[in-house]
């Protein structure tokens, strides 16, 4: 498969970050209450994250190693906050809705997790191409669940009512327990069906002890670390 | 297969698993029948309903999973039949089927089975029914045609609540609100060791004392047993709380959980807006089982301290590892006696009351005998109201007016008023002393209703020679004379006892101040 | 005086920022298998989120806003808190080794924890004064600690063979996670 493709496949299903990778939780969970909003922070974190990885990408044989996690926060936050002026200024609904969220994808493990894995050992298109693959799974799963939040809770889909009006939906599913059994959910049903999360893969192949606590590195790097 | 789930050192090898939860369901039978013969056929469509979908959910989950078949074992349908018991009798059937799917299917067969879930199924179901469905699940019958509010909604809205329904399960409220019912089941449960005392009496003991303090009412009787029958608070306490799997294994450790509960039951009644809430609280404890378990750690089975200790020379547990039997005890009784001490202050307080103003009538009537009647004045009461509790003006050191009135005769003519001074400025705590003064403010005497100043100099004050100087002079204020030229308006001191006196002085003299102020000038 | 402890108290229970605002919700996950690792990582999150939201209060009253600065807020408190976790860990470094060996990775992680970064900006966004920033970013903290030590208690038990398959691993967290949150939100509606 062509390298670029090959990007695009690993980040929507291959190792989907949300899923599989299980970063970027916290937007995931927070934001997900109806489909609409999966699609304005996906696509917002996609733009950041093509430009981050870009960025990065080219400026990888020149961001000294030791400080490395600072200056990636910086263009990232940079990046972020040149996203939430332009979202603030020429769409004020969405800017509404995600809120706090915005700022948030700075510390969003998506972007510093890719930045750390991939763009600062790859050339810029390829790169480009991580960021525009695992932002659309970012975009997808987010939706997703954004989708069956609303429909079980509130019974719209995209702002349509969905189920009959005899029917109550059930307030619980965008409520914070929804989001965590939501997600629970999906990650069962992969379970189920045999696509494995990167902490099984690990567990499976690399012996790692499976105690992923973080976003901002790769598993093989922090043992490193570790030692 | 029996599985004997108590880690406590019972030695009881017929007592399966089954058999105690079949032995817990049938403790909820009485519970049941009186909500149904309450409630009507729809309360029964509900208990059924629940019941069958938690036993089928389980069923269903082994035979996917293959799994050996668990339902023999009776504890699915003691979730359904607690899930049904707190559920509004007018319940949608629906909401039961839902809320057991839910309690058994992810609380409970997720994590493993019986055993192995971290809080109580039945309640975590209620939770999420009342999560989900909100004003659907609050909605109960009009039993008496009047209103459709609980109990404890009345209580938080301030109404008095009819105790005795509440005990007999004929009030409003949820399926399984019989108390008498709940009480005869739980207690039975106690008495055969089925359920530890710890726990069920630490919630119980946590909440009144809780409400007690912070209930804004005190420890009245009457307030703290409306608030213990209401709200599922007896249910939660003898059937949810004492769940073996989600409660902590030590005899401390289940106290400390029951008293985490109870008083945090108490907290949300008191500062939330929740007429549920009490199913919160014992999840939220259900939470700190784990950690309770590790770090409070019961004695093993037959752990004899003396005899290790003597065959190996190991050193006692730490205090904290060892039960407190008389921590126990001692804690039961200082709170019984609270309950009693609050119950008796409660039923003579109003009899004390009443002897303080026959105290203070009687020493009005002394100051102003010409009176026949002694009445309120408007004037007076709303100035006093206004100085609320302050020290009255800025000349007469620490002196408080507390009551006005008026004097009046057979044909309701003012003939003088009646004051009540205090003086913060004693020699020896207050001084407190009703004025009487006729209808233009010349002084008719003094009385002492509180002189607790040395005796021999200060209690002087109360000896006529002192206390007459005042009597039959009119002046706008007296003045405290001690070696002075005596005047008009001067008041010998007494000596060796001038502050005492200086006090009085300064009282009588506030009381004059008031008099021309407010009672001569309005009525 | 009302307002302030209702201020901790909101942070820590009724708005938990783990099981109600989703913010650190990465290292909650991740970090609570094990007990001593999650209240260690809670007790640094304490102290660097309490200093944290003192130090951005300051900054953002004294320098952001009268100068117009406000968009710079996200940028400038990141890297407040980034220098605030290296001082901590130079710090535990030369004071207490142990600790700091003990906190291992997951020290460096409180700069990417959203919680940090979350807080400070509510703090902004709720027009708090110095000291409710304080008093704010301490509580949260503490209750992400609750959080975080709760869920390594209640995984201390769960083993993983009794499970079924599919929930092994993160689905089985995540619904601990839920019952937790449900559990919380008994507290939801609290005034004092």
């Amino acid at each position: 498969m062509n390298k670029h493709i090959e990007r695009l496949y690993n980040g929507l299903i291959k190792e989907n970050p949300t899923l599989v990778l299980m970063l970027g939780m916290c937007p995931t969970l927070a934001v997900s209450t109806a489909a609409i909003n999966g699609i304005g922070m996906g696509l917002s974190t996609t733009a950041v994250l093509i430009l981050s990885n870009l960025v990065i990408s080219l400026l990888r044989r020149v961001i000294p190693n030791e400080v490395r996690l600072p200056a990636y926060i910086v263009i990232v936050a940079s990046l972020v906050t040149v996203t939430e002026l332009l979202i603030e200024a020429y769409l004020p609904t969405v800017y509404e809705a995600l809120g706090i969220y915005i700022p948030l994808i700075v510390v969003n493990c998506i972007i510093l997790g890719r930045a750390e894995a991939y763009a600062n050992k790859h050339e810029p298109g390829l790169s480009i191409m991580d960021g525009l693959g695992m932002g659309l799974g970012f975009t997808i799963a987010l939706t997703l669940a954004g989708l069956f939040r609303e429909v079980l809770g509130a019974g719209t889909a995209f702002g349509y009512r969905v189920l009959p009006e005899s029917v109550s939906p059930m307030g619980i599913f965008i409520q914070p327990p929804g989001a965590f059994l939501i997600i629970a959910l999906f990650i069962v049903i992969m379970n189920a069906i045999g696509i494995k999360t990167r902490q099984k893969q690990l567990v499976e192949n690399d012996g790692c002890s499976g105690n992923c606590a973080a976003c901002a590195m790769s598993c093989e790097e922090r043992k490193e670390e570790a030692k | 297969m029996t599985l004997n789930l108590s880690a406590s050192p019972h030695v009881r090898d017929r007592w399966t698993t089954s058999f105690i939860m079949h032995t817990v369901l049938l403790s909820l039978v009485p519970a049941a029948a009186v909500g149904v013969i309450v409630n009507g056929v729809h309360a029964l469509l509900v208990i059924l309903a629940s019941i069958l979908a938690a036993v089928g959910t389980e069923a269903l989950f082994c035979l996917l999973t293959k799994r050996p078949l668990s339902i023999g074992d009776g504890s699915a349908a003691v979730t359904g039949m607690l899930l049904a018991l707190s559920l509004s009798p007018i319940t949608p059937v629906v909401y039961p089927v839902i809320g057991s799917i839910f309690a058994i299917l992810v609380v409970k067969c997720c994590f493993g089975g019986l055993g192995k879930n971290f809080i109580n199924p039945a309640l975590a179901g209620r939770c999420f029914l009342l999560i989900s469905f909100g004003s659907a699940m609050t909605r109960f019958p009009m039993l008496d045609g009047i209103t459709s509010a609980t109990p404890v909604a009345q209580l938080a809205a301030g109404k008095a609540v009819n105790i005795t329904s509440m005990f007999l399960g004929t009030s409003n409220g949820v399926i399984g609100s019989s108390i008498l019912a709940l009480l005869v089941g739980g207690l039975i449960l106690w008495g055969l060791d089925i359920i530890h005392g710890e726990i069920c009496f630490a919630v119980l003991g946590g909440f009144t004392l809780f409400m007690g303090l912070f209930g804004g009412q005190g420890f009245d009787p009457k307030f703290l047993l409306a608030h213990l029958c209401g709200g599922g608070v007896i249910m939660g306490a003898f059937f949810m709380a004492t769940d073996y799997t989600t409660s902590p294994v030590s005899r401390l450790g289940q106290l400390v959980y029951g008293c985490l509960i109870g008083v945090l039951g108490a907290m949300f009644r008191i500062f939330g807006h929740n007429a549920d809430s009490f199913s919160y609280s014992v999840i939220i404890g259900n939470l700190f089982t784990p950690l309770i378990d590790m770090y409070i750690i019961p004695k093993p089975y037959a752990y004899h301290k003396k005899a290790i200790r003597a065959a190996s020379g190991i050193k006692l547990p730490p205090l904290r590892q060892r039960i407190p039997k008389p921590v126990v005890a001692l804690a039961l009784i200082t709170l019984i006696a609270g309950v009693a001490l609050s119950g008796v202050y409660d039923m003579t307080k109003d009899t004390i009351e009443e002897q303080k103003k026959a105290a203070s009538a009687a020493s009005y009537r002394a100051v102003v005998p010409q009176a026949v009647a002694i009445e309120e004045s408007e004037a007076a009461m709303e100035a006093i109201e206004a100085l609320g509790g302050q020290v009255y003006g800025t000349k007469f050191g620490k002196a408080y007016i507390n009551e006005a009135y008026v004097g009046k005769d057979e044909a309701g003519n003012v003939v003088g008023y009646a004051l009540s001074v205090t003086s913060g400025d004693g020699y020896d705590g207050n001084i407190t002393l009703s004025v009487g003064l006729d209808a233009e403010g010349r002084v008719l005497g003094i009385a002492f209703t509180e002189l607790t100043e040395t005796p021999g100099m200060g209690m002087r004050a109360d000896e006529d020679a002192f206390k007459g100087q005042f009597a039959g002079r009119l002046v706008s204020q007296f003045v405290h004379n001690k070696g002075g030229v005596p005047g008009e308006d001067t008041i010998d001191a007494i000596s060796g006892a001038s502050t005492t006196s200086g006090a009085v002085v300064n009282a009588v003299n506030a009381g004059l101040d008031f008099f021309h102020s407010v009672l001569q000038g309005g009525k | 005086m009302k307002s302030l402890i209702l201020i901790m108290i909101s942070g820590a229970l009724i708005n938990n920022v783990v099981l109600n605002q989703f913010l650190g919700i990465c290292s909650f996950l991740g970090v609570s298998k094990q007990m001593k690792a999650s209240a260690s990582l809670g007790v640094a999150v304490i102290f660097v989120l309490t200093i944290a939201s003192a130090v951005a209060s300051i900054l953002y009253d004294l320098v952001l806003k009268p100068f117009n600065l406000d968009f710079m807020k996200t940028i400038v408190f990141i890297l407040v808190i980034a220098a605030l976790v290296q001082i901590v860990e130079m710090f535990l470094k030369k004071t207490s080794p142990a600790i700091y060996k003990a906190l291992g990775i997951y020290l460096p992680l409180i700069t990417t924890n959203c919680a940090v970064l979350g807080v400070a900006l509510t703090n902004v966004q709720n027009g708090y004064n110095f000291i409710e920033c304080v008093l704010s970013g301490f509580g949260t903290a503490v209750g992400y600690t609750l959080a975080i030590v709760l869920l390594a208690g209640i995984r201390s038990r769960i083993r993983e063979e009794d499970l079924p398959a599919p929930l092994r691993g993160a689905p089985i967290v995540l619904i601990s996670a839920a019952l937790m949150s449900i559990a919380f939100m008994g507290f939801s509606g609290l005034s004092f």
